[in-house]
C-alpha cells in the first residue's frame, strides 16, 4: 500500500490523469479516421502521446509499443535542438534514427503546447509513412549498407513556425519521396492530430488550473514508478544472461554465422539494469537497432513480463537502466542502416529479456513469437490511375506460449504486442493491381506443447500488371524459444 | 417483485386504444403502456427459461391494472414494440445456434485471424479467443468474383456438395455464406444459399450480401457470422411469442427495434438477429431525444445508470448518433447502431482500492446478486449505492417503495475496512470520494461521445434516466458546465418508453465515387431521387402514410485517397451549385473539428449517397400531471454535499404538481428514482410530470432558451 504524499485530492488526481490518457485517444482517432495511406488508418501503425515541459511522457496510447519507449528521445532531440527558439503554432518534424527516432520511415511530428503564454507540455504523434525516398520501395531497402542509402533522413526541423507553414522544409521532403501525395497527407494528419491535442489539453488547464495539473503528473509518475519499483521487487535479485542470433547470415569472413545480440539483466533490489555488452558489432545490413529502439524494445520484455498492468510513462521508466556499448547491433555509430529494427531487431531483443526473466521467473516464461511479416513495397494501379504503398501484413506468424496459455494464431508480431491490424483485404484488392490467392492458417504449423504455439498465415499474391516494387525478407521463423530448446514457439 | 410507476389507476374504457413498449432485459422486463388518457409503466421480472411467458404475465398485471382481462386488452393493443437483450446475451454467454461457415477457398480463417489484434498488448496470461465457429464448421467453396463483381471462378460444385454434406453430418442448425466481394455481385452467395436452403429445409442461412454488403472481408463475415449465430434463438422467441400473443386475441403488429434506433416488422427481425442486438439500450436516446423535443429542444445528452453500467448517447440536431465501430464480447459487428457508449459504472459497481492507493470504482460489479452490500443478500464488496446510502442520498427504509430495507450499517463496516481505512479516511468522505469517482468516471464518457466528437457539451440538455442516475446528474452537469438536467416521469423505464417512440426506419445507400468538384449534379440527383423513391416505397409497404414519412439525404465524402469517409448532410431536392459548395465547406469544416486539420486546396470525393427513410412514430400524446395536490414535503434527512453533512427537505415527487419548485439542496424521491438536488440547483415539475433541473443562477425559462436550436447558431461547433 502506498500512503498518499501529497496534499492534493485523490479525486482530482484521477480525474486528471484519466483525461490525459482520453486526449492521447482524442489524437489517435483523427489518425484512424483521416490518414491517405493504409498504414494509419487500416494498420494502426503509430503512436500519440503527451508529454510534460520537463519533456517526461506522461500518457501514451500504444498501438506500438516499439515506437512509444523511443518516443521520448525523439522530445528531447527536438527541445535541445531548438532550445528557447519554441513558441506557440510551431510544429515540429523528425526522423532521424540518430537524433532520437526508431527508423526513418516512422516520421515523428510534435507542437509544443502553450498556456498562458507558457510552454506547458508537448505532444507527439510518430507514424509510419507510406515512403521515405532512398534506394528501396516504401522506405525498405534491403539493400542498404548505410542510412543514405536508405531514405531521406530529417533533423529537427519546423513544419510550422509561429503557426505559419514553412513551405521551404515541406518541399524538401515532398521533392525526396516518391509518392508525395500520400506522405503530404500523412503530414497534415499527423499535423492535426497534434492541433486536437493542443486544443485539448488548453481545455484541460483551463478547467483544472495549472498547479492542481503539474501536482497530478507528478503524482502520477510517482505513483507508476513505485508500481514498478514493487514488480521488479518480486523478481529474486541476481544477474541473468542470455543470447539470441538475428535471422540473417552474415558473409564474408563470417559467412554462415547470424549476428548475436547478448544481454545480462541485473536484478537489484527494486532496480533492474540491462546491459548490452558483448553483442557482435554493428552490420552493413538494415538490422542493426538505434538506441532509442533498444531501450524501447527492453521496455516491451519487461512490461510483458512483470507490469502487464502498469502504466507506461516516465515514472514508470525510472527504475529501469540500459547500458548499450556504441558500435554494436544495439547502439550503431551514426550512418548504420536500421530499417528492420523496428520488427525483426525488436523481436530479437523482446526474446533475449523474456530468456533471461525466464531464468528467474520459470512461471513467467514466455516462449517467442514469429518475429516479422514479410515485405512492403509500391504499386501503381491503372484503374485508379494512383500509386500506393503497402506492407504486407498479411503473413503474421504464430504467438509463442506462456505458462499455463497458449499462443495466439496470427497475430501482429511483439514490437505491437498484437496492436497492429492487417489490411483489410478486399481494400487491398481494390487499392493495388495484386490478386491475394490465399490468406488462412497454415496447418500444423502451431508447435506442439502442453501449451502451444499459435498458427502462422499462409499468403501468396499474384501481380497482375507491371508497376509493383517489393522489397521482401525471408526467414522468420525464430529458432529455439522458451525453455529455449531450438523448437518453435511452445512450452 | 414488480413495482409499477405510482400512477393513479384509472379504469379503462371501451374506446381506449393501446401501444405497449417492450424491454427484455436479463433481469427485468420494462413495460411502458400508452392510451389515450394514460399510461402504465412496470417492472417486472424477466424468465430466461420463459421469456415470452413473463412477457405475458407482465401484460396481464398491466391488464388488471387498467380493468380488463388480458384478451380485452390485447384486442385493444394496437402496437407492441419490442426491445431485449435475448441476441446479446445469446452471444456473451454463448447460447447461440450450433454454427457453420461457407467462405471463399483460400480464406478459411480470415473471420478466426480477427486482422491479427488482441486488445490487451502486454498480458501474457491472455487465452486466445474461443471462436465462435471453429475452423472444422469452416468450409472452403472454390469460387471466386473480383472487385468490379466479374466472375473469374464459377463456384465449384464438388466443394459445395461436400459442404452441404459436412454442414448435415455435423448437425449445424445455423450456417453464415460469405465471399470474397458478395457486396459487388452476390450471384455465388445466392446460388449457395439456395442449395443449402433445399438440401437442408430446417438449417437457417445468413448470407453476407444480405447481412452487410459492404466492403471489408473481416467485418462482413464477423457481422454475418454473428447473425448466423444469434437470430435462429431470437427468431423462436418471437416465434412462439407472436403465437401466444395471438391466442390471446392480439392482432396488432408486433414490431422489433433495431440497434440503429429505428423500428422493423417481424419479417426482418427473424432474419436478421445481428440488427437487434443492442435493441433494448438503443431506444434509450430515442427517448431522450423526445423528451427534450417535449421541451423544443433538439440536442441531447441522453444517460442510463443502471445497476452494472452507465449507457450514454449524443443527440444532435434531432439525430441520435449511430456508429459502425461496435465490438460485442469481442466478435466485430460492422452495422450502425446507436452509438451507445457503455461503461462499467452503476449502482452495483464496486469500489475498492487499487496498487497505486487510488479509490476505484468499477468496472466490477456486484450486479443484483449478491448485489450492494446495504441489501443484505450476501454482497461483501462496497458499492456504489453503498455510498449513495451513507451520504444520505438514498433512503434505507424508502428504497424501491420500502420494499427492501437496506443495511447502513453493514455497508459503513464494508466502506471502513475495504476503502476508508486503506486510504486514510473516514467512512463518509470515503464514499463520497467513491460517489466523485463514478460521477468522473461518467464525465468522462460524457466527454468521450461530446468532446472527443467535436461536440460542446454544454450546448446539450442531460436526461438522466435509470434507477440510479438521478442521483449523480447534478455532481455530473456541473462538472461539465451543462445547465439543464431533464428527468424523463418513466426514468426508471426510459428504454421501454423509448420504444413507443421509435421510427419505423429504412437506410438506403448508394456508392458513387465521383470527384466534389466535378460533381456532375444530374447523376448524384438521380441517384437521390432513386434512394428516396426506393424509401418511401418501403413505408408505405409498411402501412405508414404518406404524411407521416420523413428522408433525410446526406453523403459521405473524403479528400482524395483516404480511407474512411465524414458525413455530410445534403438538404434540399436540389443540388444547385451553391448547395454542392455548401456540401464542401461542410466537409472541411467537419473534418477539421474532427482531426485538427482541413486542406481545402486538396481534392475531395463523394463515396456514398445515404438516404433514410422513417415512418414516424405516432407522437403518444403525453397525459398532463394530474398530481395529487398533496404538500409533497414527508421528511428530512442529512445529505453530504462537498464539505459535510445538511439537513435536506425530502420530496415526494409523485405529489408535485405542474409548475410546482424544489430548491436545491433537497432531495426528491419517487419508487424507482431519486433526485438529489445539490445546493445551488433547482427543480421544476414540467406539465407532464418530469423534472427539469438547473443551476438556481438562472431560471428555468432561461435554462431552456439557451438550448433551443434559435439560440444556438454555430452549428456542431466546439
Amino acid at each position: 500500500m502506498i500512503e498518499p504524499r501529497t496534499t492534493l485530492d485523490p479525486i482530482l488526481l484521477t480525474v486528471i490523469a484519466n483525461r490525459l490518457e482520453g486526449v492521447t485517444r482524442e489524437m489517435g482517432a483523427g489518425m484512424l479516421r483521416s490518414s491517405r495511406s493504409p498504414i494509419f488508418a487500416e494498420n494502426k501503425d503509430f503512436v500519440t502521446a503527451v508529454f510534460d515541459r520537463r519533456l517526461r511522457l506522461v500518457a501514451q496510447t500504444a498501438y506500438i509499443p516499439v515506437l512509444m519507449g523511443a518516443s521520448p528521445f525523439a522530445v528531447k532531440a527536438v527541445s535541445d535542438h531548438f532550445g528557447d527558439d519554441v513558441e506557440p503554432g510551431d510544429v515540429m518534424i523528425l526522423n532521424d534514427p540518430y537524433r532520437g527516432n526508431n527508423h526513418a520511415p516512422d516520421i515523428s511530428v510534435l507542437k509544443p503546447v502553450f498556456f498562458q503564454g507558457q510552454l506547458r507540455f508537448w505532444v507527439l504523434s510518430r507514424g509510419h509513412h507510406a515512403d521515405i525516398g532512398g534506394g528501396g520501395a516504401a522506405g525498405r531497402n534491403p539493400h542498404a549498407a548505410t542510412a543514405w542509402e536508405e531514405g531521406l533522413r530529417i533533423p529537427p526541423a519546423k513544419l510550422y513556425r509561429g503557426g505559419v507553414y514553412n513551405r521551404d522544409v515541406w518541399e524538401i521532403i515532398l521533392l525526396n519521396v516518391r509518392l508525395r501525395a500520400l506522405v503530404e497527407g500523412d503530414l497534415q494528419c499527423q499535423v492535426g492530430a497534434c492541433n486536437v491535442g493542443d486544443r485539448a489539453l488548453g481545455q484541460m488547464l483551463e478547467r483544472y488550473g495549472r498547479e492542481s495539473v503539474d501536482r497530478a503528473i507528478d503524482e502520477v509518475l510517482d505513483r507508476s514508478e513505485a508500481q514498478m519499483r514493487e514488480r521488479i521487487a518480486v523478481v529474486p535479485d541476481g544477474v541473468y544472461h542470455a543470447s539470441r542470433q538475428l535471422d540473417h547470415l552474415l558473409e564474408d569472413g563470417d559467412a554462415g554465422r547470424r549476428p548475436a545480440i547478448r544481454l545480462r539483466v541485473q536484478v537489484e533490489g527494486e532496480g533492474l539494469h540491462v546491459d548490452f555488452t558483448g553483442s557482435d558489432p554493428q552490420i552493413p545490413v538494415y538490422y542493426n537497432s538505434s538506441y532509442a529502439n533498444t531501450v524501447s524494445s527492453c521496455y516491451i520484455g519487461l512490461f510483458s513480463t512483470i507490469a502487464p498492468d502498469v502504466a507506461v510513462n516516465e515514472g514508470a521508466m525510472r527504475p529501469v537502466s540500459v547500458t548499450a556499448p556504441e558500435g554494436t547491433l544495439v547502439n550503431p555509430r551514426e550512418g548504420a542502416p536500421t530499417t528492420q529494427c523496428t520488427v525483426a531487431t525488436c523481436a530479437t531483443i523482446v526474446e533475449a529479456v523474456w530468456m533471461a526473466l525466464s531464468e528467474a521467473m520459470p512461471q513467467r516464461a514466455q516462449a517467442a513469437w514469429a518475429r516479422t511479416n514479410a515485405g512492403a513495397g509500391t504499386a501503381l494501379n491503372r484503374r485508379t490511375g494512383r500509386p500506393g504503398a503497402f506492407i504486407l501484413h498479411f503473413a503474421k506468424g504464430g504467438g509463442g506460449a506462456t505458462h499455463g496459455f497458449d499462443g495466439w494464431s496470427h497475430i501482429s508480431p511483439v514490437s505491437s504486442m498484437g496492436g497492429s491490424r492487417v489490411p483489410d483485404p478486399e481494400l487491398y484488392e481494390l487499392t493495388f493491381p495484386h490478386r491475394i490467392l490465399q490468406y488462412e492458417y497454415r496447418p500444423d504449423s502451431a508447435g506442439a506443447g502442453e501449451w502451444r504455439g499459435g498458427y502462422g498465415a499462409v499468403f501468396a499474391l499474384r501481380f497482375n500488371e507491371e508497376g509493383t516494387a517489393l522489397s521482401v525478407q525471408t526467414a522468420m521463423v525464430p529458432r529455439g524459444a522458451a525453455p529455449w530448446d531450438e523448437t518453435e514457439g511452445h512450452l | 417483485m414488480t413495482s409499477s410507476g405510482g400512477y393513479q389507476l384509472v379504469m379503462s374504457d371501451s374506446r381506449d386504444r393501446y401501444l405497449v413498449g417492450v424491454d427484455v432485459g436479463g433481469t427485468f422486463i420494462d413495460l411502458m403502456v400508452s392510451g389515450s388518457r394514460h399510461r402504465l409503466l412496470r417492472k417486472t421480472l424477466s424468465d430466461p427459461t420463459d421469456r415470452a411467458g413473463a412477457l405475458l404475465a407482465g401484460l396481464e398485471l398491466v391488464a388488471e391494472e387498467l380493468g380488463l382481462s388480458l384478451r380485452e386488452f390485447l384486442q385493444r393493443t394496437d402496437r407492441i414494440i419490442h426491445g431485449s437483450t435475448i441476441a446479446t446475451n445469446a452471444l456473451l454467454t454463448r447460447g447461440g445456434a450450433r454454427t457453420a461457415l461457407l467462405t471463399t477457398a483460400g480464406f478459411r480463417d480470415v473471420l478466426n485471424m480477427r486482422r491479427g489484434v488482441r486488445s490487451d498488448l502486454y498480458d501474457p496470461k491472455q487465452a486466445p479467443p474461443d471462436p465462435l465457429i471453429p475452423r472444422q464448421r469452416i468450409h472452403p467453396i472454390a469460387e471466386r468474383v473480383n472487385g468490379d463483381g466479374a466472375v473469374l471462378e464459377a463456384v465449384d460444385e464438388e466443394s459445395v456438395k461436400q459442404a452441404v454434406a459436412a454442414v448435415r453430418r455435423s448437425g449445424v442448425e445455423s450456417v453464415a455464406v460469405g465471399f470474397l466481394f458478395s457486396f459487388a455481385n452476390d450471384a455465388h452467395e445466392r446460388a449457395v444459399g439456395e442449395r443449402l436452403r433445399a438440401a437442408l429445409p430446417d438449417v437457417h442461412v445468413s448470407l453476407s450480401s444480405e447481412v452487410l454488403p459492404e466492403v471489408r472481408l473481416y467485418e462482413r463475415l464477423s457481422t454475418t457470422a454473428v447473425n448466423a449465430y444469434v437470430t435462429p434463438v431470437l427468431a423462436d422467441y418471437l416465434e412462439s411469442l407472436e403465437r401466444r400473443l395471438a391466442d390471446k386475441g392480439f392482432r396488432g403488429r408486433l414490431l422489433v427495434m433495431q440497434s440503429s434506433g429505428g423500428v422493423m416488422g417481424l419479417a426482418p427481425a427473424a432474419r436478421f438477429g445481428v440488427r437487434s442486438i443492442l435493441s433494448g439500450p438503443a431506444a434509450g436516446p430515442v427517448a431522450g431525444l423526445w423528451y427534450a423535443g417535449l421541451h423544443g429542444i433538439t440536442d441531447a445528452i441522453t444517460t442510463d445508470m443502471g445497476g452494472t453500467s452507465f449507457d450514454v448517447c449524443l443527440a444532435n440536431r434531432g439525430e441520435v448518433e449511430v456508429t459502425k465501430e461496435m465490438e460485442i464480447a469481442g466478435h466485430r459487428i460492422a452495422l450502425p447502431m446507436v452509438a451507445v457508449h457503455t461503461i462499467g459504472a452503476g449502482g452495483g459497481s464496486i469500489v475498492s482500492v487499487d496498487g497505486r492507493g487510488l479509490l476505484r470504482v468499477g468496472p466490477e460489479s456486484a450486479g443484483a446478486t449478491p448485489g450492494p452490500v446495504c441489501y443484505g443478500r450476501g454482497g461483501t464488496q462496497p458499492t456504489v449505492t453503498d455510498a449513495d446510502l451513507l451520504i444520505g442520498y438514498l433512503s434505507a427504509e424508502r428504497f424501491w417503495g420500502g420494499r427492501l430495507r437496506l443495511d447502513e450499517e453493514a455497508a459503513q463496516e464494508a466502506f471502513r475496512r475495504q476503502v476508508a481505512g486503506p486510504l486514510g479516511m473516514d467512512v463518509v468522505r470515503a464514499a463520497y470520494g467513491a460517489y466523485q469517482v463514478v460521477n468522473a468516471s461518467m464525465v468522462d464518457a460524457i466527454r468521450e461521445v461530446s468532446v472527443r466528437r467535436g461536440h460542446d457539451p454544454r450546448r446539450f440538455v442531460l436526461v438522466a434516466a435509470g434507477g440510479a442516475g438521478p442521483i449523480h446528474a447534478c455532481a455530473i452537469a456541473r462538472e461539465l458546465d451543462i445547465g439543464l438536467i431533464l428527468v424523463p416521469r418513466e426514468a426508471s423505464v426510459m428504454c421501454a418508453a423509448g420504444q413507443l417512440l421509435s421510427d419505423l426506419r429504412h437506410d438506403f445507400v448508394k456508392s458513387c465515387v465521383m470527384s466534389l468538384e466535378r460533381l456532375d449534379r444530374h447523376t448524384v440527383e438521380a441517384h437521390y431521387r432513386d434512394l428516396r423513391q426506393a424509401a418511401e416505397d418501403a413505408l408505405l409497404g409498411e402501412g405508414v402514410p404518406r404524411a407521416r414519412i420523413a428522408l433525410s439525404c446526406a453523403a459521405d465524402v473524403r479528400y482524395v485517397g483516404q480511407f474512411s469517409e465524414v458525413e455530410v448532410p445534403v438538404t434540399g431536392t436540389e443540388l444547385t451549385e451553391d448547395a454542392v459548395a455548401g456540401v464542401a465547406r461542410d466537409f472541411h469544416r467537419i473534418h477539421e473539428m474532427l482531426n485538427g486539420y482541413s486542406m481545402p486546396e486538396a481534392a475531395a470525393e463523394i463515396v456514398n449517397l445515404r438516404v433514410v427513410g422513417r415512418g414516424l412514430a405516432d407522437a403518444a400524446p403525453m397525459p398532463a400531471r394530474s398530481g395529487d395536490g398533496g404538500a409533497s414535503l414527508t421528511g428530512r434527512r442529512n445529505a453530504f454535499f462537498d464539505d459535510g453533512f445538511i439537513e435536506v427537505p425530502v420530496h415526494d415527487g409523485h405529489r408535485l404538481a405542474a409548475g410546482e419548485n424544489v430548491r436545491g439542496p433537497a432531495i426528491v424521491e419517487q419508487e424507482t428514482t431519486t433526485v438529489v438536488l445539490p445546493p445551488g440547483f433547482q427543480l421544476a415539475c414540467d406539465a407532464c410530470g418530469n423534472y427539469l433541473v438547473h443551476p438556481d443562477t438562472h431560471s428555468v425559462q432561461e435554462s431552456l432558451e439557451r438550448l433551443r436550436p434559435a439560440a444556438s447558431a454555430s452549428p456542431g461547433s466546439t
